[in-house]
């Protein structure tokens, strides 16, 4: 029993390194056998665009991020009508839909939920501006 | 040009060599890039009728990272100079290059007196391995220059030569 389990170890341990090898030496064979430098005229090689153009300007610059408000509000909403779903399977059970209990327990839950919808409309999200920050 | 360094790898065995040349010179890749009206013809013969995939050298590749072969194929206009160099310059070694086309050999038509719109020939810049004469080449031309440029790659023929009547 205890050869077994040996024997199954090293078992795995040769298919992992198997895979390993099979995994990792594409890149060392290709890293030994392919020429590290490429011949230069003008000193574009590590040019990122491969259209030939120089480009104008670097990808990394800021930029207005107004969107990102209204993918919160989304998921605001998202939630609330999630969490209305079971609400509203219930509802079908007559001695459910009769407590008065249950309704303000619901009530009470959209009206937590739309408080973050009524902050955000007073924080102007629902307006389409560009967010100026004073204190920047 | 005269002689030029060429990069090396770096390990550098001579049977592996010969294998990998064959392997390079049965799959060159050359790059999507047209400047002009030999482009159609380059075109032709990469399509049904030529068929360049017949000698492994089909797939046209839109990323200059990825390509063997650059066909000069057309006209160097000043405007596109800059971004001929650029695009050789991203091909990675090892890479060659042919010049197909009167323009691309030597301006072709363009070489007048007084011109000043054109670049006179790839090989006042690029190291042109295979010229292809021709205005515009037939594309059986444009294949016979890969086979050549094969040739030269791999150091033996693969096809037979067609002997002119």
């Amino acid at each position: 029993m205890e050869q077994q389990s040996l024997l199954d170890l090293l078992y795995i341990a040769a298919f992992f390194l198997g895979g390993l090898g099979f995994a990792l030496g594409p890149f060392i064979i290709a890293f030994i056998l392919s020429p590290r430098k490429t011949r230069n005229i003008d000193n574009r090689t590590d040019q990122f665009i491969e259209c030939g153009m120089v480009p104008i300007g670097d990808a990394w610059i800021r930029y207005g991020v107004v969107y990102f408000l209204y993918a919160l509000m989304f998921l605001a909403f998202d939630v609330d009508v999630l969490f209305l779903f079971p609400v509203a399977t219930v509802y079908n059970d007559p001695a459910f839909a009769g407590s008065m209990r249950n309704f303000v327990e619901v009530v009470i839950f959209v009206a937590i939920l739309s408080l973050a919808i009524i902050y955000a409309w007073k924080k102007g999200v629902f307006k389409w501006d560009r967010k100026v920050y004073q204190h920047q | 040009m005269g002689s030029e360094s060429i990069p090396a790898s770096i390990v550098q065995l001579a049977p592996v060599e010969k294998v990998l040349s064959i392997g390079r010179a049965n799959s060159l890749w050359p790059m999507t890039f047209g400047l002009a009206c030999c482009a159609i013809e380059m075109m032709a013969a990469g399509a049904a009728r030529f068929d360049l995939a017949r000698f492994g050298a089909e797939v046209f590749r839109p990323s200059p990272r990825q390509c063997d072969v650059m066909i000069v194929a057309g006209t160097i206009s000043k405007k596109m100079y800059p971004a001929v160099k650029t695009l050789y310059d991203q091909m990675p070694e090892p890479k060659w290059v042919i010049a197909m086309g009167n323009c691309a050999i030597s301006g072709g038509p363009f070489a007048i007196e007084g011109q000043y719109g054109i670049i006179e020939g790839a090989d006042t810049f690029l190291p042109v391995d295979v010229y292809v004469p021709g205005c515009p080449p037939r594309p059986e031309a444009l294949i016979e220059g890969i086979l050549e440029l094969e040739e030269k790659v791999c150091g033996f023929r693969r096809w037979p030569r067609v002997e002119p009547r």
